[in-house]
């Protein structure tokens, strides 16, 4: 107990000590004050000491998702990637975009980590998929960057449906999603599409046969469509040979074919040819016996 | 094919922690006198550091806009602190309505030219308090007291300057 008392007093004439300074200090000019005043070294040190793992477990409910990001060269131009746990989740060309723009919108959402070989991976699969390999773009990707629902879904089913060496209308698509008039917002969906080629909005097209538009420019659509199969025309139609493949029934039909016409449309997708409807897995007509 | 590195991504928030957390937590101990409320205003500036993060455009920015928070929170838990206090001892407040954190500390054993220095400091206005803060118990230049209180840097000295003449005025 008289310890007690006695600490009481020793620490109230510290604190008498202290005040002095600190008054002097205070006063004196405008320079900081000194460390007399201040809680010393050992004091902070045992503070943080303290506060570190509650601190911790604070970040810890507040922490946004990592991403990881890079710059590489590949054969369709310069890209910026960026990749989270979960998937692919931005692949944007840098003719295009502004590297600090797609960077801005990307941290409000994700701790960005700078990852040279997540870009580097992507862009051999880019390279690889351009040589024909078209398989070489299946990894997940992580639509968290796409802001309505009917968009998400409109990327899933276009990713799902739609295979390389095939393309769909605008129209078709909209009416796969349930919104049969919808193609104008399917355009749009389209063009803030954030994983390109990932998610292939280049194998939409318009309904009069020629190709449309494209995010990254309409000569790297016709680059990722020739290398898919398809001859693009000087007016930027495709071929009249081109095959209609239907997905319920996994049939492929001449554009003219009676069944294909009756076929619901939103169902149906545009082969380059037979070939590639039947390595999509689809087996050819009876009727119209497209070659 | 090669990824080109140039993305220029400011450091990592636990890098801008590790840089700045002695700094401020000794700011805080300065301000408030009191370790739990130190431990508790920690947190909170580096919660909200972490939510802001993404937005702040330059590293350099980091350092005032700490010190700006961490200001806000002292006043903020003093006036509660005050408040509290009023409460319990009805109205009766020795420290004369004062908002600043450091010199709301208990009274008892406080030297009595410091109580008085406390009231002066409570009745400066907002910015010059502030500013003062920031000079004297966080060392801040003043370029960086300017940027958090977003003005420049001469009117940042100007306000420090103001303050402390008032206060001698007062003694």
């Amino acid at each position: 107990m008289r310890k007690a008392a006695k600490s009481t007093t020793v620490n109230i004439m510290n604190q008498t000590l202290k005040d002095e300074i600190l008054m002097r200090e205070m006063l004196g000019d405008d320079g900081p004050l000194g460390m007399e005043s201040g809680p010393d070294d050992a004091a902070v040190d045992a503070a943080l000491r303290a506060v570190r793992p509650k601190l911790a477990r604070t970040l810890g409910r507040a922490r946004r998702p990592v991403a990881r990001v890079g710059i590489v060269d590949s054969p369709v131009g310069r890209l910026l990637v960026a990749e989270s746990a979960r998937g692919l989740l931005a692949v944007q060309f840098l003719e295009v975009a502004d590297a600090p723009d797609v960077l801005a919108g990307l941290k409000e959402g994700f701790d960005l980590v700078e990852d040279p070989q997540t870009a580097t991976r992507i862009g051999h699969e880019i390279e690889r998929y351009i040589k024909g390999d078209m398989h070489a773009l299946d990894r997940p990707v992580d639509l968290s960057l796409v802001r309505t629902d009917f968009q998400r879904r409109a990327l899933m089913r276009l990713r799902r449906t739609v295979p390389p060496g095939s393309v769909i209308t605008y129209q078709a698509l909209a009416a796969a999603v349930g919104a049969p008039s919808g193609q104008r917002a399917i355009g749009n969906t389209m063009a803030t599409n954030p994983v390109p080629l990932y998610v292939p909005c280049h194998r939409v097209i318009r309904s009069d046969g020629t190709i449309g538009n494209y995010g990254g420019g309409v000569p790297r659509k016709i680059k990722l469509l020739r290398a898919e199969g398809f001859s693009v025309a000087r007016d930027h139609r495709l071929p009249a040979s081109s095959v209609m493949g239907h997905l319920v029934t996994h049939i492929f039909c001449r554009p003219q074919c009676h069944a294909a016409i009756r076929a619901d449309p939103a169902k149906a997708v545009i082969f380059a040819n037979a070939d590639r409807a039947r390595s999509a897995g689809l087996r050819a007509c009876k009727l119209c016996r497209p070659a | 094919m090669e990824a080109t590195a140039k993305l220029n991504l400011p450091p990592p928030f636990e890098e801008a922690l590790g840089r700045h957390e002695r700094e401020i937590m000794r700011f805080l101990l300065r301000m408030t006198r009191d370790q739990n409320d130190a431990l508790d205003l920690f947190q909170e500036t580096w919660l909200r550091a972490y939510r802001a993060y993404p937005r702040l455009d330059s590293e350099q920015g980091l350092r005032p806009w700490l010190y700006r928070i961490a200001t806000n929170l002292c006043r903020n838990r003093a006036r509660d602190n005050l408040r509290r206090a009023r409460v319990i001892s009805n109205g009766d407040d020795p420290t004369g309505g004062d908002h600043h954190a450091a010199f709301a500390a208990p009274a008892g054993g406080a030297h009595e030219g410091v109580i008085h220095l406390r009231r002066a400091i409570a009745g400066l206005p907002h910015k010059q308090g502030q500013a003062l803060m920031m000079r004297k118990f966080a060392g801040l230049e003043y370029e960086e007291i300017g940027a958090a209180l977003e003005c420049s840097a001469d009117s940042a000295r100007a306000s420090v300057y103001q303050a402390l003449k008032k206060l001698k005025a007062i003694r």
